[in-house]
């Protein structure tokens, strides 16, 4: 269930090739990672903390050097040509970046310096984001008044001040409230189509993910288990759940004897659980057998598979929440989130 | 280097909208005149023996005010303390996260740094002039009796903007891979006495043991400080006077120049998150 193979590589706006990072003291935080991200996509990174997530986005961005692999961003090499590859991308960091003893605007105008635009363009630029992200009244305002959810949406809109191709987000919306959170994805769906970005996305949080990316790799200990859209990965798990009550015993046990049934479970004597290749397909000929055997349900339900259950598949445990990283600096963050 | 102005306006305004952090500094250099200049006054042990104290207090001070002669010393040991503190704001763009926009920005990582070193030697200069001025204005304070040149005033602007340079150079070079200040505090507490105590900017070079004047010799401070001192003093330099402070002018030049390069090189290899 690989994500479709090789057609003509200028269709791909990133390629790694073995990528690898080995971080001082013998951690293996990458451990060869092959990708190919095409123009247009959300492309999520799925995995629990530590999984590698972060690093390959910093090795990506240019702020780490791999220890082994190459890659290239349009076509400059990450390594080689890294001043380029950092003009084409925008990156938004896990950490919070923007300072808190200037103004909104101010945070903006300087990143816009670094890339040598001149000032007016950098300011129409500047309020043109802070419009999109809704703190057009908020720009002459010091950051250090703002509220969690508008510092975050400030970093959104400092990655997109030079127009790149390219936008990496390292995990969004982490510790931001559910609400919040959702209005985020709406702002990210936004930039992809007002923009026609290309982004990388990385999260911990399975909804996130689903929600947001076209492709999907699921990372973790440092390598890429599968890669596919949403639906490829659910339908990977070789179909969805049955589960059907009868009133008596036998009419489960002849329910359980469906010919296109994938290991039927019986939880109680009366209910029968099945998987099925394809629900959406399957269910009019289950429902033709029930007829036909003159079996009536008291309750029949169909559960398409969900990320949770493809990650469990997968990786053989279930998605992790906070743990390992760098504790100290994502506790900062949360607390200056808090606000 | 399209890194260097922003980062450096991003610094100064950090610094003039913050009002303790800005008023404070500017006291600092009155204090230092106030107070070492009054109360450290040891033109005043000799002031007492008539004619005589006067000769001898001239021989030994080359002025008869405590302030003409410290002046020097004191631009010097102030910008000294400004500029060890420089390496502090690295450390804190790290733990912060501000240093991870400036990783992936397309600038020079040395930018980083040379902006902490360019905005203290700003300040430093604000600085010096307020003191100067203080000292030009409290009662007993500085007498250019013998004018200034030109020259004069070139020579006092570079060996400050040297000292403060080559200083914020090395303590943000010590700062680059740390990831506490606490270590950063600790190494300054540790540096800056002797820094100052085994220099001639409080003192001049008749009070000091051989041993210690080598190694006064041989301290930056020194340098700066004798080359203003030298300045203040004499106003026009001639002969012997011109050579020697042409001399200390030239060790702050190599020192500068030596650091710029560190700087350049380690910060471009070493900055990290």
């Amino acid at each position: 269930m690989v994500h479709n193979g090789d057609k003509m590589s200028e269709d791909y706006i990133i390629v790694t090739e073995k990528l690898a990072k080995t971080y001082p003291g013998g951690i293996k935080a990458v451990k060869g990672i092959d990708l190919k991200i095409k123009k247009g996509q959300i492309y999520g990174f799925l995995g629990p903390n530590g999984a590698g997530k972060t690093t390959t986005i910093k090795m990506l961005s240019t702020s780490i050097k791999p220890t082994s692999g190459t890659s290239t961003i349009m076509g400059y090499d990450i390594i080689e040509n890294s001043m380029e590859v950092r003009r084409t991308i925008g990156v938004v960091p896990q950490d919070l970046t923007t300072d808190e003893d200037l103004k909104g605007i101010e945070n903006l105008e300087m990143v816009a310096k670094f890339y040598d635009m001149p000032l007016n363009d950098a300011r129409k630029k500047a309020r043109e984001l802070l419009e999109l992200v809704d703190l057009t009244e908020f720009g002459d305002k010091y950051v250090s008044t703002y509220s969690g959810g508008m510092r975050k949406r400030l970093e959104l809109i400092v990655g997109l001040i030079h127009d790149p191709a390219v936008l990496f987000l390292d995990e969004p919306t982490l510790g931001l409230d559910v609400q919040t959170r959702t209005k985020m994805w709406d702002y990210i769906r936004k930039i992809k189509n007002e923009f026609g970005m290309t982004i990388v996305l990385t999260s911990h949080y399975l909804e996130e993910v689903d929600e947001l990316a076209d492709i999907i790799s699921i990372i973790d200990h440092g390598k890429i288990i599968v890669t596919g859209t949403s639906e490829e990965l659910k339908k990977s798990l070789q179909g969805d759940i049955v589960e059907a009550t009868f009133a008596s015993p036998d009419q489960a046990k002849v329910f359980g004897a469906y010919v296109n049934a994938i290991d039927p479970t019986f939880p109680k004597e009366n209910v029968v659980r099945m998987k099925v290749k394809d629900s959406d397909r399957e269910v009019p000929a289950i429902m033709q057998y029930m007829m036909k055997n003159s079996l009536s349900p008291t309750r029949f339900n169909v559960s398409k598979p969900s990320l949770d259950q493809v990650f469990l598949d997968y990786t053989g445990r279930e998605i992790r929440e906070e743990e390992a990283g760098d504790t100290r600096k994502m506790q900062m963050n949360m607390r200056r989130l808090r606000r | 280097m399209s890194g260097l102005i922003p980062l450096t306006e991003r610094e100064l305004k950090k610094w003039y909208r913050n009002p303790v952090f800005f008023i404070t500094g500017l006291l600092q250099p009155i204090f230092w005149i106030l107070l070492f200049g009054s109360s450290f006054n040891l033109t005043s042990v000799f002031s007492g023996a008539g004619a005589a104290g006067t000769r001898e207090e001239l021989a030994v001070f080359g002025t008869t005010s405590y302030i003409t002669f410290v002046l020097g010393g004191i631009l010097t040991t102030s910008s000294l303390f400004t500029a060890l503190f420089s390496g502090t704001s690295i450390i804190f763009d790290r733990r912060l996260g501000n240093m991870s926009r400036f990783l992936v920005s397309p600038i020079h990582r040395s930018s980083i740094v040379f902006s902490k070193i360019l905005s203290t030697t700003v300040r430093i200069l604000v600085q010096s002039i307020i003191l100067v001025g203080a000292a030009a204005l409290i009662p007993g304070g500085l007498v250019l009796s013998n004018g200034m040149s030109l020259l004069g005033v070139l020579i006092i602007i570079s060996a400050l903007i040297m000292i403060a340079f080559s200083f914020s150079a090395i303590f943000s070079i010590i700062a680059i891979r740390l990831k506490r200040q606490e270590t950063i505090f600790g190494i300054i507490n540790l540096i800056n006495l002797p820094l100052l105590f085994a220099s001639y900017a409080l003192f001049p070079s008749k009070f000091f043991p051989a041993w210690l004047a080598t190694v006064a010799e041989y301290n930056p401070v020194s340098w700066s400080a004798q080359a203003i001192r030298y300045v203040i003093l004499n106003g026009t330099l001639t002969g012997s006077v011109l050579q020697q402070t042409m001399y200390y002018m030239l060790y702050l030049l190599m020192l500068t120049v030596f650091m710029l390069v560190v700087v350049y090189f380690v910060s471009e290899k070493e900055i990290r998150d």
